[in-house]
């Protein structure tokens, strides 16, 4: 393409921002705010923050089918329809628009739109900490964390403090307590669990959830009005999304121009400064061509996205894409395993119920190898996440048997207290486990599709059993009945935490990033989302994409203060 | 019988079962459903709905109008082969009620009408869930399930069911952690 000189003027700002989901919106805000001239690419359509959420006050029988996909929508999404349902499909992609490869099955699901999946995540925050950042030299795993908790701490409170994050202190080194506003409270079988878990499990406690809802007014919106509608859009800003919070913020600096239908194929490479000169992009809609140029880019577009198009960006100085000459883009692909865990009924305290819809479950904080030798078959750990309720018609359908009279008035009724809970657990990172770009295929842009070839292994498998165990050990003492364990042994993405294809290292020959996320092959890339990770820990990971995005972007403007970059 | 070897037989039984299984009833369980046929029988459908979901001092299955949320759900978003076992079963209610009371199913008083869905409720399945599992596995989900089901789910989700049946609240404000249950409290209609 021929681009004049004034179309290139027009065309270059200070900052370009690849993707505006979670961490893409974070580093917008943060870089308007610093006075950059900021242009954010979104692939996807615009969502608007309220205007745009056309299911979030509709009733269950609003819907024709109910929460029912159709056979139709079963058919053309079979990975994404999994996860949505008619409340929320219009923030998943279609994966017969956007097809990629499964080497082995990998649930890659995606919301190509402004605010990508921070409109659907699952809000919640966990702290890092150095039992995590310095499990890979110890354990002679994969390279170094470049960074500590110490580097990181004021970034978490700086993010915390922001976006309004609920939750109960409760003094862990290994869970770092964080900036939280009034806790949302347990239940009355949760506060039994917690009970029990305090007389006999040494090691061992449950707290509520840390979430990104707002017990109360912050920032302009909010409080949380406990319907657990939140992955359809809140209308009252309960929770955070870039839409309800980074990119008005951005916007309202002047500095921000989102420009939607923007998939960028290429980073584009200048020979003579050794830095990326801005990106070309693919209008979605009208299929042109336009090049975008800036002095520092930040490549935000999510974990297997990012590494896809650093392959996809090959010149004379990287054949094998774009800042790899460590030859690591695209590997270490990991995420968390959810499928362990168990579930119990109670059959006391029926004089109690509860009122509202708590759009959070409890925590067990890890408790797994806090120390070494602890004489377990796997490394590292897991969290528990679960919640507890009476059983409702949804779960009494399938328990009780009869029709008529006593059945409607037994359907109609709370049923037992029972908790379910699941381990999150860390995923080590497995050089094999990679996405690569599958040039014969292509997609109805012409881009190459991306290839995934990702599995669970060993540790994580021993992983799984343990807690399945542990699980269902803190139920029995608790004095639940007909205990069950599961293991749902659902693909790899299953869990939304994809990280590693980009990871942070000391060293350019082993990583791909610095301790600022900046690409150790070209100074003015800056990578924030979850490729940047090095390990996974087992925290529910976006509080740290965001906390590292905040970082990075406060280095890249006083580089550019001191004229370093 | 250690559990293995009796999963085993389990399992060499329902392999001899499948293979004795005519591909003539296959084709049947797989080909395409008229939907008028499915919607000409939404009253018998109302009928059995009312009979799991009666109306009491709140509405039942009818008033909530669950034949039609049961017949849209089937046609647009249920497989096939389960489609056609409901239609299959529609037909076996129907004879049931020829042979044992010489009249149609909607011509029945409403204790011949209670008889013949106990029938079907009684002959749904095996005693044994891995039984039950293999055959929905192949066979698709037996017709009592599948009726039961969407009709626990087409009441409960429905506006009458919700917020009479239930309690449904629509925008709860707080969330109140512990409190009370009062004597004939029903149920949240929403998690």
């Amino acid at each position: 393409m021929y681009n004049s000189q004034k179309t290139k003027e027009q065309n270059t700002y200070d900052a370009i921002v690849i993707g505006s989901g979670i961490s893409g919106g974070w580093a917008a805000m943060e870089l308007c705010k610093k006075g950059f001239k900021t242009l954010l690419l979104e692939r996807g359509r615009d969502v608007k923050h309220i205007a745009d959420y056309p299911t979030a006050n509709l009733n269950p029988w609003d819907f024709k089918y109910g929460l029912n996909n159709t056979l139709k929508d079963q058919e053309m999404d079979p990975v994404q329809s999994n996860s949505y349902n008619p409340g929320t499909k219009h923030f998943y992609v279609s994966d017969a628009e956007h097809p990629y490869i499964q080497d082995q099955p990998f649930h890659w699901l995606r919301g190509y739109q402004v605010g990508g999946r921070s409109l659907v995540w699952g809000r919640q925050c966990y702290r890092m900490s150095d039992l995590d950042f310095e499990a890979n030299i110890k354990d002679g795993i994969a390279v170094d964390w470049p960074i500590r908790y110490k580097d990181l701490a004021p970034w978490y409170s700086h993010v915390e403090s922001f976006i309004g994050v609920s939750g109960q202190k409760e003094n862990l080194p290994h869970l770092p307590d964080g900036e939280f506003l009034p806790a949302m409270e347990l239940n009355y079988i949760e506060k039994h669990l917690a009970d029990s878990l305090k007389k006999n499990e040494e090691n061992r406690l449950l707290t509520i959830a840390r979430v990104a809802n707002l017990t109360r007014g912050w920032d302009h919106r909010g409080p949380c009005q406990n319907r657990n509608l939140c992955d359809r859009g809140c209308p009252f800003g309960g929770y955070f999304s870039s839409n309800s919070s980074t990119i008005p913020a951005a916007m309202a600096t002047g500095n921000l121009t989102l420009r939607p239908f923007s998939i960028v194929t290429e980073v584009l490479y200048e020979e003579q400064s050794h830095r990326a000169k801005g990106v070309r992009i693919i209008d979605a809609l009208s299929n042109e061509v336009y090049e975008f140029y800036s002095k520092i880019l930040f490549i935000n577009a999510s974990t297997i996205a990012t590494a896809g198009l650093l392959l996809n960006s090959v010149s004379s100085r990287f054949p094998n894409g774009f800042g790899n000459d460590s030859e690591q883009i695209g590997h270490n692909l990991m995420d968390h395993h959810s499928s362990a865990g168990a579930y119990g009924l109670h059959d006391q305290f029926k004089d109690y119920y509860y009122k509202g819809r708590r759009p959070c479950g409890f925590l067990i904080p890890r408790f797994r190898n806090l120390k070494e030798n602890e004489g377990l078959n796997f490394k590292r750990g897991y969290n528990i996440q679960g919640h507890g309720e009476r059983q409702e018609w949804t779960d009494l359908s399938h328990n009780l048997n009869g029709f008529g009279k006593d059945f409607k008035k037994q359907l109609t009724s709370p049923g037992d207290w029972t908790i379910w809970m699941a381990g999150w657990g860390e995923c080590l990172p497995y050089f094999e486990n990679q996405i690569t770009l599958d040039n014969t295929q292509k997609d109805k842009w012409g881009q190459p599709l991306i290839k995934i070839d990702f599995s669970f292994k060993d540790n994580e498998n021993k992983m799984m059993q343990d807690i399945q165990k542990t699980s269902a050990e803190m139920l029995e003492h608790a004095g639940f009945k007909g205990v069950e364990v599961f293991n749902y042994k659902k693909a790899g993405g299953s869990t939304v935490h994809e990280m590693g294809t980009a990871r942070m290292g000391h060293d350019e020959k082993t990583s791909v990033l610095n301790k600022f996320n900046q690409m150790h092959n070209a100074k003015n890339v800056f990578i924030t989302d979850g490729s940047a990770m090095t390990s996974s820990s087992c925290q529910n990971p976006s509080l740290t994409y965001m906390a590292l995005t905040a970082r990075a972007c406060e280095f890249a403007y006083q580089q550019l203060k001191k004229g370093d970059l | 019988m250690n559990r293995r070897s009796y999963l085993k037989r389990i399992v060499v039984f329902g392999a001899v079962g499948v293979s004795s299984f005519s591909i003539f009833k296959w084709t049947e369980l797989t080909r395409k459903v008229d939907p008028a046929t499915l919607w000409s029988k939404k009253d018998m459908i109302a009928e059995l709905a009312e009979i799991i979901i009666p109306e009491t001092e709140t509405p039942g299955a009818k008033s909530a109008n669950v034949a039609d949320y049961i017949v849209k759900v089937l046609l647009n978003c249920m497989d096939i082969k389960k489609q056609n076992k409901f239609c299959a079963g529609l037909d076996r209610v129907e004879s049931y009620a020829l042979d044992n009371y010489g009249k149609p199913f909607m011509n029945c008083t409403a204790n011949e009408k209670q008889a013949v869905f106990e029938y079907i409720a009684s002959h749904s399945g095996f005693s044994y869930r891995i039984l039950n599992r293999i055959n929905k596995k192949i066979f698709g989900e037996s017709f009592y399930l599948t009726l039961r089901d969407l009709t626990i789910e087409g009441y409960c989700m429905s506006k009458p069911g919700a917020t009479q049946g239930l309690a449904y609240d629509y925008i709860p404000g707080n969330f109140e952690a512990c409190t009370i249950l009062k004597p004939n409290q029903k149920s949240w209609a929403t998690k």
